[in-house]
């Protein structure tokens, strides 16, 4: 095995074990700031046990957002440093970017937010979770910024081998970032509904207390849901014009324009297979059946009236078993971008294979065994406390607990309110 | 503008190790047989600020990548087992301190807990030998590549490495004594004295393999500043045991805050103008102005950089004045 496969393999895996859960909490912290706005503006305290539980599962699952996502900004520099080598300065800007505007805060404020009950005054707290979502939002763009320029590179002149930025204007206006930003933000909000329907429909299936709760998040859920399968759909067709339009080998090396293109590259880089691997047109293929399946959500939304989707039961359990489907969904898409792009690192401007560190293989099998496992690990485990957690109910969480009553003197006062 | 950029870098990278130090410090101590609930008191301390703190490494790691993409692939590439370590590190405490109390049952938060102690005393030792290779320089070819990975190995890389747990003990168990309720402190507080000549010791035999290790003599520029480093580790931890036998928690704090900044400031002052220090071949050698990223690029950081400084700085001395004070019944728990 060489050490361009096994850097290659390891990317794959940290990539997407970390958008397994990245989807999940830029989804769940969207409904959450619906539901604990809801809260502060009419005081129904059942909005503050919605957040209470919905917030539990959320912080639960952004513990392996954070570490695949440190594993991630490492691996650039571990496994890919002609990536850096060679179109660093334009490449790294947006990721640098990303760290100060997004994730710094984002990390902030949540501390504060979950150690912040009964401590912050409610419209202080309240704020603290809008930045957790902005941030989040912020994050998913420079990300989006970073992986757009791999696809089509924008706004660089490269001068004695070194890509230099030119234009930082153009990497935001990126014609393949729009379209695709909105894509995986909707994906998002679709995991984060279907996750949140799930739940919710596996409580009212088992006939748990807390009728009321779960009817609410199933309702908020579904809507959410149906309403962000089509924006998917929609910004997914959307892409196909840019994309054919900046990477014509994308799906496949056949039609004219693609030919023209390999025959370019073939003259500058010299013979080689510039057609990327079948599988990102398989991805994409299963990715749009799938996505057309889950339209069928909107075929629920009548049943919200008068409760037929729990009264007639089935409902519940179709919502409950299409669960993994969205999951599925979002790798087979990154599959398909990523895949893609490939023998590029950035397309048409960095072979990948010059772009993988001088590492020897040994070792570059030995990061790979050990990350795949400690990740897949970390992760099996933070499923089965969500699954656990999720199970157990909206009775007590831990999250927005209020101290114990104590003897001792009580704090002197609300530090903001 | 590359030195503003390298010296923001290295105060990123201080700070980090000055709070994520602590947390690391807290991680190592769970080792003492307090039992469960003197390890969820301790864990409680950490509280808030402990996402706020491990985010400090992540923008470091972004203004390595954005303003020194060259330093960024051949350090982390050319110090892969070290890196590598501290990252499982880190990963470790991150995701054990926040699942630990997950589970009801204390079985499992205490195998947890040892993740945690794993991760602490990892995270910890990888950075440490970063530094030692830093300071000892790397074998740096002509084709701007490090060859291979065997060069850390080396006693003073080792020796570096242990150091570094120790002080983060220190630090550790300084910020406990700051933080608990008055009663615990004091048990933590002598705790924190008696680590404090183990640091000592770790130091000084860090010192004397440095100073017999002809790579370190060769690689460093500024053999003044080199010197000092120890000096002044020596005086921060002098001060932090005087501070705590006056039972001035907070200015020991200070002290072994310090002592944690300074490896990183010192280490970059000693190199200057070099970042990477070739040993086979002393035209190889990486100067500072070279690893950065070219001029556009900085200025693009810079005008983002500057004026989010302030929100950044803000949002976390928020952070730390919320919830400042010692922890007492009314603290909120959760990790």
């Amino acid at each position: 095995m060489d050490t361009l496969l096994l850097a290659r393999l390891q990317f794959a895996t940290t990539t997407s074990i970390h958008f397994l859960f990245v989807v999940v909490t830029l989804g769940l912290v969207t409904l959450l700031v619906g539901m604990q706005t809801a809260w502060v503006l009419t005081g129904n305290p059942k909005w503050e046990r919605l957040t209470r539980y919905w917030g539990q599962l959320y912080v639960i699952n952004y513990v392996l957002g954070i570490a695949t996502g440190i594993v991630m900004e490492f691996q650039f520099g571990l496994n890919w440093s002609g990536l850096s080598r060679y179109v660093g300065n334009v490449f790294g800007a947006p990721l640098a970017i990303e760290t100060l505007v997004a994730f710094f805060l984002e990390s902030t404020f949540l501390g504060m937010w979950i150690f912040g009950w009964h401590r912050l005054g409610k419209g202080v707290h309240l704020a603290l979770l809008w930045g957790v979502a902005i941030t989040a939002y912020a994050s998913a763009f420079w990300i989006m910024v970073a992986n757009s320029w791999l696809q089509n590179p924008v706004g660089y002149e490269v001068r004695d081998g070194i890509a230099h930025l030119t234009d930082f204007g153009a990497l935001l206006t990126n014609p393949s970032l729009g379209m695709a930003f909105g894509h995986v933000v909707s994906a998002a909000l679709l995991v984060g509904g279907m996750l949140m329907a799930a739940v919710s429909a596996g409580h009212l299936i088992r006939r748990t207390p807390d009728f009321a709760l779960f009817r609410t998040s199933l309702r908020i859920g579904l809507v959410t849901a149906a309403l962000a399968i089509t924006m998917v759909q929609g910004f997914g067709f959307a892409q196909f014009g840019p994309v054919g339009a900046v990477q014509p080998t994308k799906f496949g090396g056949n039609g004219p324009e693609s030919q023209a293109l390999i025959a370019e590259w073939t003259t500058r880089f010299g013979p080689g297979d510039y057609t990327p691997p079948v599988l990102a047109s398989v991805g994409l293929g299963f990715m749009i059946l799938i996505g057309f399946t889950l339209g069928c959500v909107w075929l629920l939304l009548p049943l919200l009236f008068r409760d037929w989707v729990i009264r007639l039961r089935f409902p519940l359990w179709l919502i409950l078993l299409a669960l993994p489907l969205p999951f599925i969904a979002v790798i087979l898409g990154w599959i398909s971008r990523e895949v893609g792009r490939q023998p590029w690192v950035a397309y048409g401007l960095l072979p990948t294979e010059q772009a993988v560190s001088p590492v020897s293989a040994p070792l570059m099998l030995a990061s790979l065994i050990g990350f795949s496992l400690l990740l897949g690990t970390l992760a099996v485990t933070n499923w089965v406390l969500l699954a656990r957690h999720a199970r157990r109910g909206a009775a007590d969480p831990a999250l927005g607990r209020p101290p114990a009553p104590s003897s001792e003197p009580a704090h002197p006062e609300p530090a903001l309110l | 503008m590359d030195l503003a950029w390298y010296a923001a870098l290295g105060l990123f990278f201080a700070s980090y190790l000055v709070l994520a130090g602590y947390d690391y410090g807290v991680g190592l101590l769970l080792a003492r047989g307090v039992g469960p609930a003197g390890r969820r008191e301790a864990l409680t301390a950490l509280g808030p600020f402990f996402l706020g703190n491990e985010v400090w490494l992540v923008a470091a790691m972004g203004i390595l990548f954005g303003a020194f993409p060259l330093l960024e692939g051949e350090l982390l590439a050319g110090c892969y087992p070290a890196v590598a370590g501290a990252l499982v590190g880190v990963i470790l405490v991150t995701v054990g301190v926040q699942l630990r109390s997950r589970p009801d049952e204390e079985r499992i938060r205490a195998r947890w807990d040892r993740v945690v102690v794993i991760g602490s005393a990892l995270a910890a030792l990888g950075w440490g030998v970063l530094l030692a290779a830093l300071l000892q320089g790397v074998p740096l070819q002509a084709d701007g590549h490090v060859a291979g990975v065997t060069h850390l190995a080396t006693p003073f890389a080792a020796a570096a490495g242990l150091a570094m747990v120790a002080l983060v003990a220190v630090h550790g168990a300084t910020f406990l004594t700051l933080r608990l309720p008055a009663e615990a402190a004091a048990v933590v507080g002598r705790t924190a004295r008696r680590l404090v000549p183990v640091a000592l010791t770790a130091v000084a035999l860090t010192t004397v393999v440095g100073l017999l290790s002809a790579r370190v003599r060769d690689a460093v520029q500024r053999p003044a500043v080199a010197v000092l480093l120890p000096v002044l580790l020596v005086a921060a931890l002098l001060a932090a045991r005087a501070a705590l036998a006056r039972r001035r928690p907070g200015w020991a704090l200070v002290a072994t805050g310090a002592a944690l900044a300074l490896p990183v400031l010192l280490v970059g002052a000693a190199l200057w103008p070099y970042v990477l220090v070739s040993t086979t071949d002393p035209d190889a050698s990486l100067r500072v102005a070279d690893a950065a990223a070219s001029a556009p690029t900085l200025r693009l950081l810079g005008w983002v950089a500057l004026p989010l400084l302030p929100a950044l700085l803000g949002f976390q001395a928020m952070c730390w004045w919320v919830f400042r004070g010692r922890t007492d019944g009314r603290a909120p728990v959760y990790w």
